[in-house]
């Protein structure tokens, strides 16, 4: 296929499919969990540290990593501390998120950097050392999650429970908030900041209508994330459409049909 | 020998003292029914012991340590108040539920061996899950659940167990079953256990102590004493 031919192309493919992988295998626990618009809050927070980081002129993405961790683990301490005002409390970091970002890109006039590849989303900006970038994180997020397998379903099922057996679960929470926020800010090059936590999400909320167990739920995820990629992709190819709302779109196709399946005589 | 023991505590959620200067020993063998009013601290005051909060004032120790020292968690089987209503549409079965168990007072790291599978396989048996072991925990009754989260408490075989008004949600017949079973766990396998309940004359029937709160303790004894009081005092509550 001729879109293969293309370095930048192919580059995409592949941070695409690792994308595919560990959205929905860190959207898992934050949908079961019922914090599935925490991505979005962090894309917010994302979108201040790649325009500020663009306007400091450090490199866009890894400002945005650097950045989107901080709020997480504030987001985090904040929720533990402030449980009852914890959805309050990402909205406020949603706001302040955007806001510093309208600053910085309005304080930036030294031209060069293209806002809406960060926020839409654009295959060809991928480099091989984002490439590199991704397929770490990943390695990471699939070990992370191989390892303590257990633990974090304990802890996304019953986290009273857990903390009484005697778990870390301060500490567990706090790395999957991590996770969380670099998986936010080094998707965001693929699917774009406003859409990332998309893909945590969809594809976890398709594989909920039939799953029967946490572990399906997982690799269905993954399954449907790795088909809206593949089908997304070449559609934004071939049609000459925006990438990342292609992909969410595929993945949106997806949900409906699971959706509907469901309904109509499927198991509940 | 005392396992609990609760000294001079305290707990303010920040609203007022929901109770203090609380002391209490609770023995080896003994089977205490947590009563009193909504609010009154029964929740509370397990979930301090559970370590799940911490005490605004005082302290509680778990066999012979305070509980910022003590690590043998595997020997607690804990009951969260409607775990399975608050997870209803959670992607998990009967059989992973009970594993989950299996991880209570060991290293996150550890993975699960052939004995942990027996465990698991014998404590199934023994609460009578194997029909709905491959059933997703949420298309169970409550009474269902309740016995699955028994199960779950029970797999690494504790010596302690807490459990959060277990019974509630349940219907009338699966109560009665549920506390039958508590007693036979109490009396034929030496479990301690310590229960918040709503039903003092159900309770009665199967639990050794009585705990009453209303501000602190307004009554602790034998369940037929506790009985008895109620029916000179009139109810415990105000």
């Amino acid at each position: 296929m001729e879109m293969f031919t293309m370095d930048f192309m192919v580059r995409a493919w592949l941070a695409g499919i690792v994308m595919a992988v560990i959205c929905p295998l860190i959207g898992s626990f934050l949908v079961l969990r019922h914090q599935s618009m925490i991505g979005d809050g962090l894309g917010h927070i994302a979108f201040a540290g790649v325009a500020g980081g663009a306007l400091m002129g450090f490199q866009p993405v890894l400002a945005a990593a650097v950045v989107t961790v901080f709020g997480a683990v504030v987001i985090e301490k904040v929720r533990t501390t402030l449980k009852d005002f914890s959805d309050m409390i990402l909205a406020i970091f949603f706001y302040a998120g955007i806001g510093l970002a309208v600053i910085f890109t309005s304080l930036n006039h030294t031209g060069g950097f293209s806002l809406s590849s960060f926020l839409f989303g654009s295959l060809m900006t991928i480099s091989g050392e984002d490439l590199y970038i991704v397929a770490a994180l990943g390695l990471f997020t699939i070990l992370f999650v191989a390892v303590l397998y257990r633990p974090l379903q304990y802890l996304a099922f019953d986290e009273t429970s857990a903390k009484v057996a005697g778990l870390p679960i301060d500490a567990l929470n706090l790395w999957l908030s991590v996770l969380t926020a670099l998986t936010v800010a080094l998707s965001m090059r693929i699917v774009g900041i406003l859409l990332v936590s998309a893909m945590m999400v969809i594809p976890v909320a398709c594989s909920l209508q039939s799953a029967k167990s946490f572990s399906g739920t997982i690799f269905g995820g993954i399954a449907y994330a790795l088909f809206s990629v593949v089908v997304g992709m070449i559609l934004s190819y071939e049609l000459n459409l925006a990438p990342g709302g292609t992909i969410v779109m595929v993945g949106t196709a997806c949900f409906i049909v699971s959706l509907v399946r469901r309904l109509c005589g499927g198991r509940k | 020998m005392n396992i609990i023991q609760v000294e001079n505590l305290g707990f303010n959620f920040g609203e007022g003292w929901i109770f203090r200067n609380l002391n209490l020993e609770i023995a080896q063998g003994d089977f205490v029914a947590v009563i009193g009013a909504n609010g009154a601290g029964k929740s509370t005051l397990l979930r301090l012991i559970a370590n799940i909060l911490n005490p605004t004032e005082g302290g509680i120790s778990l066999y012979g340590k305070r509980l910022s020292e003590f690590r043998e968690w595997g020997k607690i089987g804990y009951v969260p108040q409607n775990p399975g209503r608050q997870q209803r549409n959670f992607p998990i079965s009967v059989r992973e539920v009970v594993k989950l168990g299996r991880l209570d007072g060991r290293s996150m790291f550890k993975r699960f061996s052939q004995e942990d599978e027996a465990a698991v396989e014998r404590i199934i048996h023994r609460f009578s899950l194997e029909e709905i072991q491959g059933r997703k925990i949420g298309e169970l009754s409550g009474g269902q659940q309740q016995r699955v989260f028994l199960a779950r408490a029970m797999v690494n075989d504790p010596e302690l167990l807490l459990l959060d008004e277990p019974a509630t949600g349940v219907d009338p017949d699966a109560k009665v079953e549920l506390y039958r079973l508590l007693g036979d766990l109490n009396r034929e396998g030496g479990k301690t256990i310590v229960m918040v309940s709503h039903d003092l004359e159900l309770a009665a029937r199967y639990a050794r102590s009585a705990l009453c709160l209303d501000q602190g303790i307004c009554f602790w004894g034998g369940v037929q004493e506790a009985l008895c009081h109620r029916h000179k005092h009139g109810y415990f509550y105000r």
